[in-house]
């Protein structure tokens, strides 16, 4: 209803009688005309490519263990020196060297693209369900529920992450269950749960400023004016216009939650030691200068987090691009 | 006076003892060593030790009657304040024994062992300014001090309910206190409950060195005469002079110490060294400065900023030290006596099975432990509780010895197939108590080191440890705390508070060291019933379930109290390694992995290096250094 298409003007005119549209003009679906822009961003293109990449690695960090035949928790403590310092760097056995404890970083560094992605895209598509569905219901209805789920974003806003973050990993922590009866228990779960929670508003305020603006549109009127209700106005009109917005939004936090999950796992809240990621190797580096005499506990890692969340804001703003209707596309 | 005797003898061959075993096994130091090492009589004089920490840590705010923390002891014992005795400031096992301060000797025992005299030096001043002469009844006031109720005493345990009246719960620290009499300025008398063999040890303890009335007594509050502390030892923080003690309220904290960032001390003039036959006090001020950045300090030690660090080292830097010729000689590792352990719960599956915890202690690699600690620098293989400096009659003890000290898989494995946790006898647990076992550890190296090597170890006998790694302070209040039921946890360490095997495991075992919150017997050695019931439903459970399985919790607060009164001496150690051995093979609480080294690193500037044994730190009353600076200089205020 609130998406127009371009076939549907052609056959709309038709019906009105209007004059035979050239034959050149051929009408296209908003996918094709997404695809016809995303496809022209190169950039966008390689960093797509990238990430296919990197989830098939992350998808395949078992065999990929198999093949290079290192375990990511397998110990070669042969490989440090007296006072456990690693003495193998990038090598034929070891393609990233080894860490502190005789670790193989390369295996690591893979599977710490599964909790990086795991953390991030499940956090991410959290806070985009809450946010949307409680954006959408303050910007729709207004009055109390709208001070009710504002006040909450500004509540939840104003917690500092960092120590709230730490007091529950520490709450959690006393017992092999977890807290609530093992409902939260430290771990990917936690941390997943710990980012949506503080990611969820900025999703929120933007839906609900959106549908604040679609609201008022002639074509929500007419929708009102032939009887249709609220939910289906919010489910049927309101929400594919918000389809753009959230989709790019979406894409441009999960570098951010990716960058959330390595700044926990930095401060060893949450995930568990023996679950490689790539925000507790940097810490693992970082622990007194380690990066002067292994530089590749850092560098690997490092490049990893860095090369994923550049390919993520890159695809974001490919999709941004493609999604706006005002991007002016060359060619 | 025949007692009198009887000790001296005892307290001289337990250092003849300790001077012939005192050979580290490591490399450690035992004499005066140093980039400039030289005899005490040509020490330079004057100077300014500037030495950074990145915390203070303070237990007691500073204030000694309730003090707990070792490093404050040191600097109390060895620059700031004098007692009736004090430890000499040396290494090896002579460092750990009692010589006289404020005392002429080391006291006279009365023939039945319960009473002890000991009579005060003359010349002796407080500092300024209270500027007089010390007497005993000073001396006695720090023991009612530590027998009162709100001051806190962390360790009023060793005169409460050894000294006749001290309870610990007293209502003021005005109220005298029955078995303490001061009969002049110079006599002090202690009535003891029961013979006490190492009493001169707690004697020797900060908490019971002299304390002007005048001042502490305006601090009612635990740790609150910290910041106002009365020098009666060769320094004495920065300022005193200024504070105004024409009455309480008048009081404003001493400059020279700021909780947040620092404390300065400068010379006491009314020290007079003809007093003290123990501290030499070469330098003229000493600045210590928090800073968090533990790297950055070290920079400044390389680069002539600062003259010594103590504490180990960053693992890169560890590197430059012991591999850089022209620094290998700055770096000192010496006999920390403390133990580092893996405790475990005799009340909870799978550890309440005797034979579950040998197999622990036969399955722990400790060389790899050591290894990630940062090798032999950071301390020697345990075989047993006490460390051999604390008590040496087990140096060569290890119940559960293995090839390098890097794990007996089959051993342990023998061990396991005995306990009830591995039905099908193949060594490996395959009951589901051994899945998903909480294990608290620390949240930084070398802890988070030991994570994967414990892992690895504890899976060959079938126990996959589920780790948790908490910030220190978290870790130890979630041990502490009964009711949390932790199986299994490798963060605790624990140092001696004197060099008596008494002092060094008496309540990690000992049932008075049980409580719901605040345990420190975190095995729970000796736990009953009506303890149980104090922490919880849970705590009754697991010990119901615990005692059906396994009988009675072992106790040995019957074996600690005949070592207790035995006098000190070759009968005292003995007595003690019994026990040790009883714990070790009879009770098993602990993997004892570690013992742990104490680190200093010095800047080229120091001279004549000494190790203070007792603290476990560089000895400041005996080092000097040559930087040539002044208090002003260094602290910005010329």
């Amino acid at each position: 209803m609130s998406q127009v298409t371009d076939q549907e003007v052609v056959e709309a005119t038709q019906e009105l009688g209007g004059a035979e549209p050239s034959s050149s003009i051929i009408g296209r679906t908003p996918w094709q005309i997404f695809w016809t822009r995303f496809r022209r961003d190169k950039v966008a293109l390689a960093a797509t490519g990238f990430l296919v990449l990197l989830a098939i690695a992350a998808i395949s960090a078992p065999l990929i263990a198999d093949l290079v035949g290192h375990g990511p928790n397998d110990l070669y403590r042969e490989t440090l020196d007296e006072i456990g310092l690693p003495t193998v760097g990038p090598s034929a056995e070891f393609y990233f060297g080894v860490d502190t404890s005789g670790r193989d970083v390369f295996v690591r560094t893979i599977y710490g693209a599964r909790t990086s992605l795991t953390v991030a895209l499940l956090a991410t598509g959290i806070a985009v369900v809450l946010g949307t569905i409680l954006g959408s219901l303050a910007g729709f209805h207004g009055r109390w529920v709208d001070t009710l789920i504002s006040r909450s974003m500004d509540l939840v806003l104003s917690l500092p992450v960092l120590l709230f973050s730490i007091g529950i990993a520490a709450t959690c922590s006393i017992t092999a269950e977890g807290c609530l009866g093992g409902l939260i228990e430290p771990g990917v779960s936690l941390v997943t749960g710990i980012i949506a929670l503080f990611t969820w508003p900025y999703i929120g305020r933007i839906v609900r400023g959106q549908v604040l603006t679609i609201r008022n549109k002639e074509f929500i009127e007419s929708a009102r004016s032939v009887g249709a209700g609220s939910g289906r106005i919010l489910f049927r009109d309101v929400l594919p216009n918000l389809a753009a917005p959230i989709i790019v939004y979406g894409t441009l936090i999960i570098p951010s939650n990716i960058l959330f999950e390595a700044a926990l796992s930095f401060l060893s809240v949450g995930i568990p030691p023996d679950t490689p990621s790539w925000g507790r190797m940097l810490s693992d580096a970082a622990n007194g200068q380690l990066y002067t005499v292994a530089w590749w506990m850092l560098f690997f890692p490092g490049m990893a987090l860095v090369l994923t969340t550049l390919a993520f804001n890159l695809v974001g703003d490919g999709l941004r691009d493609a999604l706006d209707p005002r991007t002016q596309v060359q060619g | 006076m025949k007692k009198h005797l009887m000790l001296v003898a005892l307290v001289s061959a337990l250092a003849l003892v300790a001077a012939s075993c005192g050979g580290d096994e490591e490399g450690g130091e035992t004499g005066p060593t140093g980039p400039t090492a030289e005899t005490g009589a040509g020490v330079t004089q004057g100077g300014v030790v500037r030495e950074e920490l990145t915390d203070f840590g303070f237990t007691g705010a500073f204030d000694p009657t309730g003090e707990y923390l070792g490093t404050a002891w040191s600097w109390y014992q060895q620059m700031l304040i004098r007692g009736l005795l004090m430890y000499p400031g040396v290494a090896g096992e002579e460092g750990n024994v009692p010589v006289p301060d404020l005392a002429t000797d080391l006291g006279q025992v009365s023939a039945d062992g319960l009473t002890v005299t000991f009579t005060l030096k003359d010349g002796v001043m407080f500092g300024p300014p209270v500027d007089r002469e010390i007497t005993s009844q000073d001396i006695a006031f720090a023991f009612q001090r530590i027998n009162t109720e709100s001051l806190v005493a962390q360790y009023g345990n060793y005169y409460c309910g050894t000294i006749v009246g001290m309870t610990c719960d007293a209502k003021s620290q005005d109220e005298p206190i029955e078995g303490i009499e001061t009969p002049d300025d110079k006599t002090i008398v202690f009535t003891l409950e029961r013979p006490t063999g190492d009493l001169l040890y707690r004697l020797a303890q900060p908490a019971t060195y002299a304390m002007p009335p005048e001042v502490a007594g305006c601090f009612d509050k635990a740790g609150d005469y910290g910041r106002f502390l009365i020098s009666s030892g060769p320094y004495m923080f920065m300022g005193s002079e200024d504070l105004d003690i024409t009455s309480c309220d008048t009081m404003k904290p001493i400059e020279g110490w700021d909780p947040d960032s620092h404390m300065y001390l400068v010379r006491n003039p009314n020290y007079d060294a003809a007093t003290d036959d123990v501290r030499d006090a070469n330098f003229d001020g000493w600045t210590l400065t928090i800073n968090t950045n533990l790297e950055d300090s070290y920079n400044k030690l390389l680069n002539g900023e600062l003259d010594l660090l103590h504490g180990a080292p960053p693992a890169a830097i560890l590197q430059q030290y012991l591999t850089n010729p022209d620094l290998q000689d700055n770096f000192k590792s010496e006999e920390g006596d403390r133990t580092w352990y893996l405790t475990m719960n005799l009340l909870v599956p799978p550890f309440d099975d005797i034979h579950v915890r040998k197999a622990a202690n036969f399955v722990v690699d400790k060389a790899a432990m050591l290894q990630s600690t940062g090798g032999p620098s950071s301390g020697l293989i345990a075989t047993t509780i006490e460390p051999p400096s604390v008590l040496p009659d087990l140096a060569d003890y290890d119940p559960y010895a293995s090839p390098n000290h890097a794990g007996d898989v089959e051993a342990a494995k023998a061990e396991m197939q005995q306990s009830r946790y591995d039905e099908d006898g193949d060594g490996v647990c395959d009951d589901p108590a051994c899945d998903n076992v909480l294990m608290v550890n620390r949240n930084y190296e070398p802890w988070t080191e030991y994570t994967p090597i414990l892992q690895e170890n504890f899976a060959e006998i079938g126990i996959n440890l589920k780790v948790r790694e908490l910030e220190v302070g978290t870790s130890y209040t979630t041990i502490q705390t009964m009711n949390n039921l932790v199986p299994i946890a490798a963060n605790a360490g624990w140092g001696k508070d004197y060099g008596s095997p008494y002092g060094f495991d008496f309540f990690l075992f000992n049932t008075a060291g049980l409580s719901c919150e605040g345990s420190v017997n975190y095995s729970n050695v000796g736990i009953t019933e009506d303890v149980a019931k104090e922490c919880g439903d849970n705590v009754v459970d697991a010990y119901n379930a615990a005692v059906e399985a396994n009988g009675e919790i072992p106790n040995v607060d019957a074996d600690m109290e005949a070592c207790v009164a035995t006098p000190l001496g070759p009968e005292y150690n003995a007595c003690w390694a019994a026990l040790d051995q009883k714990l070790m093979e009879e009770i098993v609480p602990w993997v004892p992995y570690r013992w742990g080294a104490a680190n200093i690193a010095l800047g080229d500037t120091v001279e004549n290096y000494t190790f203070d044994q007792s603290a476990g730190l560089i000895a400041y009353s005996k080092i000097g250094v040559n930087n040539g600076l002044t208090i002003e200089e260094v602290t910005g205020t010329a």
